[in-house]
């Protein structure tokens, strides 16, 4: 949401109906976060300019321990009031900035910053704490129980004897605990392994991003399964990239939560993405070698669910892996339900490995859907389909070189599709003949199979 | 499957009833058939399902691969690029587990296979043209090694014989629901010829119901004495 939409009064959260309710003239878009990741690596490297060891957590939020610069700038306010002049430069209004004791309480004076500029600098840590919302711990499981006992604020689940959290919550309630307590999670100081790291070298450069995403797949996969065998799961990841002309760019990643490979290879994705499409040099002549390094390993997450089995997993995650190099990276494809009316309108399509996109919601009714069984094989495009018809009615189909007799049918059911992007309507049959039943669309063009019900 | 019962098709063991019989032949994998003809495809095993676009085979094929999707990913290589998921999901398919690799070549679709058959437990492949023989055997034998079931789906070809554990061809089907521009299609009737060592070597006939649900239902599995040259 850009700030002409917050500006018109749409909010974060709101229906797209009310929002074009407010402001007709709203466009919405797709979240795209590699796009989110181009825009914000200005402010990334703005920041970077100032204060070394930027850690980025998501598209948008980034992380700065500020305890050297503080001194260096000669005070907090001085500092902020620095890296405020900097964003403002490079991406104009819309940010926030929040300083304070640990990554969680400075996310939320972020959060909380008004004003003008925006930024919010918190000197009694445990007091700011103690007056957010219960539903700033994020553990959605807990956060409804602790309501109903009546605990409304961190402040109040603070004061709880952490063992009794523990004892009635299990490990979700004990982490929520730390967290209204102001304790961030310290990571194991494990030792991390020096062959953990893994490196790939490409020659010639790899210039295709995609191809460069693919293979940053296999590699987060190799390091999940390596640290695995060890039983650690890291919070943090540098990735490093070296372009053919001897540049090399790293970045920092990190999470509050421990990164699987899905999450490991989406991170890497959005930052080759920001240095080839973002400010700076990008990478000039291709990439000739790509470096993820794990950092803060923990034993956090990685306990397994009973029954799970973490050999049969990363064997999976191996052998699909390689049908992906086999088939190509959109040959191996998940899909998940989506709303819609017609049978392909239903599936939302995406490569495996990736998170699915789904744009319609499959729980809103739509009606005129096309009524199951649904067709088990549908055409990419609906093809040309001979039927011959006598007085409006299907009496034969032609299946390769034979014609096959109509035994029975149902239709047609009016489909006047969206006139308003050129749509023509159409009728749908369903055909029955002694080969198996087609669904079929008639219009102007003639007669189209859309399904068949193998 | 006995008339009137109603049981899934792919057949998992049900010793319970004393009716599941082990033949002396049987190796680790288990060779089993009900007193009915009921053929079990297990871990290792490979069933070919054949029948034209429309017979209902893809549709079988899923709810075969539903019944593994409990121990793992299941797979589908889909040749023709046409696979409807809706199906796979109606056959009890959690969408989680359902990865679908595309591929039409010939030499990749053998490699592709076999690295599906090393993830997945349970493969449906469809068969292109110009696979060769050889490459269907090794496949056969990496299912067998790996444990991991593997449904061929011939689309132009025949497999070679003494792979299939279970062969299943589709010959004739029939709906029901829709007459004369009335109703909708609703309920499905297929007849298979089936045959291979889960059939103990005779041709039989089984007639399945789906009607869009979850599970196939088994009518009926009549003996059906395979139709000779005859001259009149």
């Amino acid at each position: 949401m850009n700030a002409a939409a917050a500006r018109e009064g749409i909010r974060r959260g709101m229906r797209r109906g009310e929002a074009e309710g407010i402001c007709p003239r709203v466009a919405s878009i797709e979240r795209d976060r590699s796009a989110e990741m181009i825009a914000f690596e200005s402010v990334v490297a703005a920041v970077e300019g100032l204060i070394p060891r930027v850690e980025i957590v998501e598209p948008g939020l980034i992380f700065v321990p500020v305890a050297g610069a503080v001194a260096y700038y000669g005070g907090e306010a001085a500092l902020v009031e620095r890296v405020v002049k900097e964003i403002d430069r490079v991406a104009g209004d819309g940010f926030r900035v929040g300083l304070a004791d640990g990554p969680f309480a400075a996310k939320h004076a972020a959060e909380a910053a008004s004003g003008v500029p925006p930024v919010l600098i918190v000197e009694d840590n445990a007091a700011f704490l103690a007056a957010l919302d219960i539903s700033a711990v994020g553990r959605e499981e807990v956060v409804a129980t602790l309501r109903w006992l009546g605990i409304s604020t961190l402040g109040e689940l603070a004061r709880l004897p952490g063992s009794a959290v523990a004892s009635r919550f299990g490990p979700v309630g004990a982490d929520a605990h730390r967290i209204a307590s102001g304790r961030d999670r310290a990571p194991n100081p494990r030792e991390v392994p020096i062959d953990s790291t893994v490196v790939e070298r490409f020659s010639p450069p790899l210039r295709d991003l995609d191809h460069a995403a693919f293979v940053a797949r296999a590699m987060a996969g190799r390091l999940i399964s390596t640290l695995a065998s060890i039983g650690a799961a890291p919070f943090r990841i540098v990735v490093e990239a070296e372009a053919a002309d001897g540049t090399v760019r790293s970045r920092t990643w990190r999470s509050a939560d421990p990164l699987d490979d899905r999450a490991i290879a989406e991170r890497v994705r959005w930052q080759l993405r920001a240095w080839v499409d973002g400010v700076g040099a990008g990478i000039r002549g291709g990439l000739v070698a790509l470096r993820i390094e794990p950092a803060d390993l923990s034993g956090t997450g990685r306990q397994l669910a009973l029954g799970e089995d973490s050999h049969a997993a990363a064997e999976t995650h191996r052998a699909l892996t390689e049908a992906q190099a086999i088939v190509g990276a959109d040959g191996l494809l998940q899909a998940h339900p989506q709303g819609g009316r017609e049978p392909g309108e239903q599936v939302a399509w995406h490569r495996w490995g990736e998170e699915p996109i789904v744009r319609r919601d499959p729980e809103a009714p739509w009606p005129g859907r096309v009524p199951g069984p649904s067709p088990a094989l549908v055409p990419p495009d609906r093809r040309p389909f001979h039927v011959e018809w006598d007085g409006g009615m299907p009496v034969r189909v032609r299946l390769g070189t034979r014609w096959v007799e109509v035994r029975s049918w149902a239709g047609p059911w009016r489909r006047i599709g969206r006139w308003w992007r050129g749509e023509n309507p159409r009728d749908q049959y369903q055909i029955v003949t002694s080969a198996g039943a087609f669904l079929c669309e008639v219009d102007d063009g003639g007669t189209w199979l859309v399904g068949i019900y193998d | 499957m006995a008339m009137g019962e109603t049981r899934s098709p792919n057949m998992s063991p049900r010793p319970q009833d004393g009716r599941t019989r082990r033949s002396d032949s049987d190796d680790a994998g288990g060779q089993e058939a009900d007193a009915t003809g009921l053929p079990v495809v297990g871990p290792g095993r490979v069933a070919v399902l054949s029948g034209d676009p429309g017979s209902g085979v893809t549709r079988l094929g899923l709810v075969m691969l539903a019944e593994h999707a409990g121990r793992g990913v299941v797979s589908y290589l889909d040749v023709r690029g046409w696979l409807n998921p809706l199906a796979a999901w109606e056959a009890g398919i959690d969408p989680d587990r359902l990865v679908i690799a595309r591929c039409r070549d010939a030499v990749r679709w053998g490699r592709a296979t076999a690295a599906l058959l090393d993830g997945s437990s349970a493969v449906f492949a469809e068969i292109p043209d110009g696979v060769k023989d050889a490459q269907i055997r090794k496949l056969a034998a990496l299912a067998r090694n790996r444990r991991t079931v593997l449904l061929l789906r011939p689309l132009s070809r025949t497999v070679p014989a003494g792979i299939a554990h279970l062969t299943l061809d589709a010959y004739e089907t029939t709906w029901s629901g829709a007459e004369g521009g009335h109703g909708r299609i609703g309920r499905r009737t297929t007849r298979f010829r089936a045959s291979g060592k889960a059939m103990r070597g005779m041709t039989r006939t089984i007639e399945m119901e789906d009607d869009g649900s979850h599970a196939l239902r088994l009518v009926s599995g009549m003996a059906a004495p395979e139709t000779g040259r005859a001259l009149g």
